[in-house]
């Protein structure tokens, strides 16, 4: 089969949500979006519609895209899907290439993606291009329910300035979802700041997207100052949601080591699944 | 007979539920999106909701919180129909208060057991 790639923005954003939604309807992890949704992950996440791409056929018919967004000097692969019909084609690779030579004309140092654990024939495909293995992240929810931890310390909500000045600070490397500029990119970024009686303290950053009917919290970015991070995310944790009880949270790329993780639990956090970050070095 | 609410994006499941639901003689309605799903729930006010978690407006784990919210559909039946894993469907349904879950792909038999069950339990 004969592939043309083209630039997703000969495309409207309606044209790639359909498409990108026909690509994820058997997917391992569907997460199907609207053209609202996916305008928003373009802005937030600097994705370039121009570098990034569609496949198609001689006969003018879809087979898949793939998106690509830059920061300074790394790229970001994403979004990348095949139709069913179309897979084992090679559309899938072509798309890759596509990506690939875009970002290294752009002069990239290092192209990222992520992956979602088990889906091994993206896994291996990823290999086949010169990706690496780098962390493993978990992608967890939790529901509203009541919090019974009795309250320590004292609490300073933080506007998106102050959240992003904490987040400026962060000694850990973020994926890409959660990175500063991704959280700057978003008018949702707030955060709570606590000190404890101890001498601990944190902070925790996250989003507080706004729906039309309710809000939820996602990007929950948590790091412990001074003290035990298990006490300092634990409180933290319950005071978010003791000031938003009625809040879905979605929190995304949380590393299978961060030493918060306990507190996660603690809450009442559970995995819904776990995604595999990936680096190619520029050859 | 009664009122069943398919909240779901794909149209084939849709197809597929609904000749199900039909059959048993229940009255079928449905949403492609949360947001027309929530709206319908609280006008339709049904007596079973059959939730797909993955939505293209607000994922089912954020709708099932919206729906929970609203005093009238509180104690309304959900069932979960997620093509998630075994072990996540079964902590969803137990962290946001549902009332079970089909994992996908899932037989006509598994659900209209399912359904009944649902419904039976409620009637009793």
């Amino acid at each position: 089969m004969t592939i043309e790639i083209i630039p997703a923005d000969h495309f409207t954003i309606q044209e790639l949500t359909d498409l990108y939604n026909q690509t994820r309807v058997d997917y391992l992890v569907p997460m199907p979006m609207n053209a609202d949704r996916l305008s928003e992950y373009v802005h937030d996440f600097d994705v370039d519609l121009h570098q990034s791409c569609v496949a198609r056929d001689t006969d003018g018919q879809v087979l898949g895209l793939s998106m690509l967004g830059f920061r300074d000097k790394t790229a970001w692969i994403t979004r990348l899907g095949v139709l069913p019909t179309s897979r084992r084609t090679g559309a899938g690779s072509k798309l890759m290439e596509h990506m690939l030579m875009n970002a290294d004309r752009l002069g990239i140092q290092g192209t990222d993606l992520e992956v979602i654990k088990n889906n091994e024939p993206a896994y291996q495909l990823f290999l086949k291009k010169g990706f690496v293995e780098k962390d493993t992240y978990l992608v967890m929810r939790h529901a509203p329910r009541p919090m019974t931890i009795p309250k320590q310390g004292e609490v300073t909500w933080l506007n998106f300035h102050e959240a992003l000045e904490k987040l400026e600070a962060y000694p850990q490397h973020l994926t890409w979802i959660n990175a500063l500029e991704s959280m700057r990119n978003s008018p949702n970024t707030e955060g709570l700041h606590i000190r404890l009686a101890n001498g601990g303290s944190g902070w925790l950053v996250y989003r507080n997207t706004k729906f039309t009917l309710r809000s939820t919290l996602s990007h929950l970015i948590i790091h412990t100052e001074q003290g035990q991070a298990e006490e300092i995310g634990t409180q933290l944790l319950s005071r978010l949601h003791t000031q938003y009880p009625h809040h879905d949270t979605y929190a995304e790329n949380i590393h299978e080591a961060d030493p918060h993780l306990l507190a996660f639990h603690a809450l009442g956090y559970f995995t819904n699944f776990s995604r595999i970050e990936m680096r190619r070095p520029r050859p | 007979m009664a009122k069943i609410l398919y909240i779901e994006d794909v149209q084939d499941n849709i197809t597929f539920v609904e000749k199900v639901i039909r059959s048993r003689g229940h009255e079928f309605l449905f949403a492609k999106n949360a947001e027309a799903g929530l709206e319908l729930a609280v006008t339709s006010q049904p007596d079973l909701i059959l939730l797909d978690l993955g939505l293209p407006d607000a994922d089912g784990q954020t709708l099932s919180v919206w729906l929970r919210s609203s005093p009238t559909l509180a104690s309304t039946p959900i069932i979960v129909l997620t093509a998630w894993t075994q072990e996540v469907a079964r902590q969803t349904v137990e962290a946001y208060n549902l009332n079970g879950y089909l994992c996908k792909p899932f037989s006509l038999k598994e659900l209209v057991n399912m359904i009944d069950l649902v419904l039976g339990t409620q009637a009793a």
